[in-house]
């Protein structure tokens, strides 16, 4: 899968979580998922579920825990399907 | 998940520096609530002895409770054990996670927090930073401290407990410490409507307690989040058994 698709897709997962909607409509690669798109910090656990539901990949806690921007998203999945 | 050599050796130190103070410091803040405050506890003398046979199993023992006020884990310690109680077994005296933030907001909160068996943890920031708290927390559960964390991460808004606003934190920290127990703690206050600074003065406290070793056949993630699921909904059914006796009264 290309980055630019999982890129689309990570997008549409963020959407219900983003409490930003300008910031989201600007992503990239570097926004912040917290600070950038404002999703709630405790929801970030429901956020990488979800990737692994929408990808097939399964995030281990220490891996989690280095997902901060789209982009960390993004290389994280690309990763998991190599 | 495990603590750094560094990080075990200031949480000793940090620990040897609170007992040295604890004869000082625990009747102050006990006095300050029972009589300046006017505090009562209903039934503290069998939360007590619960507790202090807890206490005696020396196995890994984590205190959720439900968050309402700024001095809930205040509170919640003295109604595990009284003043003598604490100084003497300061193991039995929790461990608190205040939020970063506000431990460093003046030198006497970083002084008193840092007497009074606190770790201070980020919100809502970089979870690496979360993670690096938590294998501390680990570290003094294995080692037979206590500690007190609040799943909701805040107070709750509604006033009541948030099964919504629940971080894995508490999940992940069961996961990881093996034979974990978890006392579930409902406290509340008469007068408390929802969520508050400070309860109110002369307010007397209901406290329910209720230990439960939380299993999970899931992985990773999905095993934290049901971990601080099964914790959460334990205290969702203590707050309704609360309500309930209230209106029966």
């Amino acid at each position: 899968m290309t980055e630019e698709k999982i890129l689309e897709k990570v997008v549409d997962i963020l959407k219900p979580y983003a409490k930003d909607a300008n910031a989201l409509a600007n992503v990239s690669l570097e926004t912040n998922i917290l600070s950038g798109l404002k999703v709630n910090s405790a929801r970030l656990v429901d956020v990488v579920l979800a990737f692994e539901d929408a990808f097939g990949i399964e995030v281990g806690d220490d891996d989690a825990d280095k997902v901060e921007t789209v982009g960390d998203a993004v290389r994280l999945i690309q990763g998991k399907l190599a | 998940m495990a603590a750094g050599a560094w990080s075990r050796r200031s949480l000793a130190l940090q620990l040897a520096v609170g007992r040295l103070a604890a004869p000082v410091w625990v009747p102050l803040a006990v006095l300050l609530m029972r009589f300046v405050l006017r505090w009562r506890i209903r039934e503290a003398g069998r939360c007590r002895r619960e507790y202090a046979k807890l206490l005696e199993e020396r196995r890994p023992l984590l205190v959720v409770a439900n968050h309402l006020t700024m001095v809930d884990s205040a509170v919640i310690g003295w109604g595990l054990g009284s003043a003598i109680g604490h100084v003497v077994r300061y193991r039995g005296l929790p461990w608190n996670v205040p939020l970063r933030r506000r431990v460093e907001s003046s030198g006497l909160w970083r002084t008193l927090s840092y007497v009074m068996k606190c770790v201070p943890v980020p919100r809502g920031g970089d979870r690496q930073e979360v993670a690096r708290v938590l294998e501390r927390l680990a570290h003094l559960l294995r080692s037979g401290e206590t500690v007190l964390m609040f799943p909701e991460g805040g107070r709750s808004r509604s006033g009541r407990v948030d099964p919504e606003a629940t971080a894995d934190g508490v999940g992940r920290l069961i996961k990881e410490v093996a034979g974990c127990r978890v006392l579930c703690v409902y406290l509340r206050g008469d007068a408390q409507r929802t969520w508050s600074n400070l309860p109110a003065r002369g307010d007397t406290f209901t406290i329910a307690t209720r230990l439960v070793e939380p299993r999970t056949g899931l992985r990773g993630l999905r095993a934290s989040r049901d971990l601080a699921a099964q914790v959460v909904g334990q205290l969702v059914e203590m707050e309704r058994e609360y309500l309930e006796g209230r209106s029966a009264s």
